[in-house]
């Protein structure tokens, strides 16, 4: 495909087609943009006729948005630290420990990625109303301490491109397993460390399915705040504008990391990615 | 000085970094290097296995016993077991095999149509132009914008009397769309899942790199067309990227809930409209909207077994028609 060189209607062919789907995947970022700076029941356009910065000051005082941020946050640092630790530990093990029944596990591993959400989602809550872990925080921090099968599949993918010269000299200078772990393969894994924390902090800033079954409403983060809760005037009308705007807070910290770690975030996945 | 707590000492002699590393002091102790390796992968692996034991295993198969118990509840603690009635039950609910019918309409038309658009883009990105960093991060944005945001932004543009697309289409003297209304609902909900398709880019460019650049070469040099290139060369060696990105999307697809319900309102429980309401959308609701847990699991149950079967099935005939690169060595 990439031949060296393109006449001039190839090249115009494929710029005005990378143009048009460019247009097409922003166009409704930028409409939603646009509509949330309008006035209030405004007709929506292309370009706002107002500026109307205030949508965005109701957005965050018609309810109690920096509450539910905060929950968000919270959410968010717990499944992220444990999460990116964890799956590297168990994704270091399978790279690089022999073990008997390894196969078999790294198989059992693999095939949970096939296990829909849902079948366990459910069971889940019941067990959780058992023995009182609804309405905690306690069920991110065990989910995250378990790690997530996919990431274990992409640090082990990663990991076992480093050489093993490396291990064996520090295993000849008397460092423990954990620690050649610890000081040398985290610090050499950092785009695929920083993959992880990325996709990751989206999926938990972006989960809405989860607070909404194990947790009440004044622990709910903003995504389950935003599908339960809606900018409503005089009780029953939607207030597109300003739900617009408070849809442009909310994925604005995922467009953030995106564009701060999308390097890694690509790289990560593309080199290391499914060969293997 | 002198008073130097043991967690002192302790701490400069680095012990306590990270509890594990105390674990793993005991795994030093341990005296041939093949059962220390064992006992230290065990121990690194440990996290994930008690937990899927203990919430991904335990929860799975008590979805399966409650399955076959008359659970509605608020009798968890006198439960019945009611044998296959509630699967029985599954076959006579007309609403779950109109469901049913749904979904598998939804995964026929969507599955090829975004798998077909992933490889496309990745295509078109896959080569070395100036700017292709600019828009290969345009192609992948949507796919990250949370689905929370996705639903909303699209209920707007949609909207029937004051949608922007209606408003485009009117500007134009074309005639309004009900977008969300019976006739619409489902082509809308393709739109807006197409247009979170730019997550699958990534995999294949993946796939489009690890084609070496000696096949073009040589066929450019016994004169082939870029479409014999397209067809001859980069479509055999893609089939395990696309196989893989079919199956995964064919699984995503059986058991979506989530979109059709966002594209609906405000209010998780309503249920979405007839031509979107799909099967795990009436499992969810059975469960959450009308508290029949056993039945709702019952719904569940068959939806993961027929997931199941569809994988080894796929899987099992792929040898059939994926060109894996071995293939052609010999």
């Amino acid at each position: 495909m990439t031949s060296l060189r393109y006449n001039r209607t190839n090249r115009f062919i494929l710029y005005s087609a990378l143009l048009l789907c460019s247009v097409m995947f922003v166009l409704p970022l930028f409409l939603t943009l646009s509509n949330s700076l309008s006035p209030w029941f405004d007709t929506p356009d292309f370009l706002p006729r107002a500026f109307e910065i205030e949508n965005y000051r109701f957005a965050v005082t018609m309810i109690d948005f920096w509450k539910f941020a905060k929950n968000s946050v919270f959410l968010c640092l717990i499944t992220v630290t444990t999460t990116t630790l964890s799956s590297g530990l168990v994704g270091y093990a399978f790279s690089r420990i022999d073990a008997p029944g390894k196969k078999v596990l790294f198989m059992i591993v693999l095939s949970t990625m096939m296990l829909p959400g849902i079948v366990t989602q459910i069971p889940t809550y019941i067990l959780f109303h058992k023995y009182g872990l609804l309405n905690t925080f306690y069920p991110w921090l065990i989910w995250g301490l378990g790690g997530s099968s996919f990431f274990i599949f992409l640090y082990r993918q990663f990991f076992s491109v480093i050489p093993k010269e490396l291990e064996e000299a520090a295993r000849i200078d008397g460092c423990s397993i954990f620690r050649t772990y610890w000081n040398i393969f985290l610090p050499l894994s950092l785009p695929v460390v920083a993959t992880v924390s990325i996709m990751t902090f989206q999926g938990a800033w972006g989960d809405f399915i989860s607070p909404f079954m194990f947790l009440n409403e004044a622990k709910y983060p903003l995504a389950t705040a935003l599908s339960t809760i809606g900018y409503v005037y005089e009780r029953s009308v939607i207030i597109q504008q300003v739900a617009a705007a408070a849809s442009i807070l909310f994925m604005l910290p995922v467009i953030a990391t995106f564009f701060l770690g999308q390097r890694f975030l690509i790289e990560g996945v593309v080199t290391s990615g499914i060969k293997g | 000085m002198q008073h130097r707590s043991k967690l002192t000492r302790w701490k400069e002699r680095g012990s306590l970094r990270f509890p594990f590393f105390l674990l793993m002091k005991g795994v030093d102790l341990i005296r041939t290097e093949r059962s220390r390796r064992t006992l230290a992968f065990y121990l690194m692996v440990s996290p994930w296995v008690v937990v899927f034991a203990f919430f991904g295993l335990y929860p799975l198969f008590y979805g399966l016993y409650l399955s076959f118990t008359n659970f509605i509840g608020f009798n968890i603690d006198r439960l019945r077991l009611v044998g296959l009635q509630n699967y029985k039950n599954v076959f006579s609910d007309t609403d779950a095999i109109y469901s049913l019918g749904r979904t598998i309409y939804i995964a026929i038309v969507y599955v090829p149509i975004g798998t077909a658009v992933g490889l496309l883009l990745a295509l078109l990105l896959n080569r070395s132009i100036r700017g292709m960093g600019i828009y290969r991060t345009i192609f992948y944005l949507p796919s990250i914008v949370p689905l929370v945001s996705v639903g909303l932004m699209f209920r707007f543009l949609y909207a029937d009397k004051d949608g922007i697309i209606n408003t485009i289409l009117k500007f134009f003297h074309l005639p309004a769309l009900n977008w969300l209304g019976y006739d619409y609902a489902t082509l809308s909900l393709v739109i807006m899942l197409v247009w979170g398709a730019g997550g699958g880019i990534l995999i294949n460019l993946a796939g489009l790199k690890g084609i070496s650049r000696d096949y073009y070469e040589a066929s450019s040099i016994d004169g082939a067309s870029s479409f014999q290139k397209f067809f001859r060369i980069t479509l055999p060696l893609m089939t395990p990227v696309i196989f893989f990105n079919l199956i995964m999307g064919f699984i995503g697809a059986l058991q979506m809930y989530i979109q059709p319900i966002l594209l609906t309102g405000t209010r998780l429980l309503d249920p979405p409209i007839r031509p979107n309401y799909f099967y795990a959308v009436h499992a969810f609701q059975q469960v959450f909207a009308f508290q029949r847990f056993a039945y709702g699991m019952a719904l569940l149950w068959i939806m993961f077994v027929v997931i199941l079967l569809l994988t080894i099935l796929i899987f099992t005939t792929s040898r059939y028609w994926v060109h894996y690169e071995t293939d052609q060595e010999g």
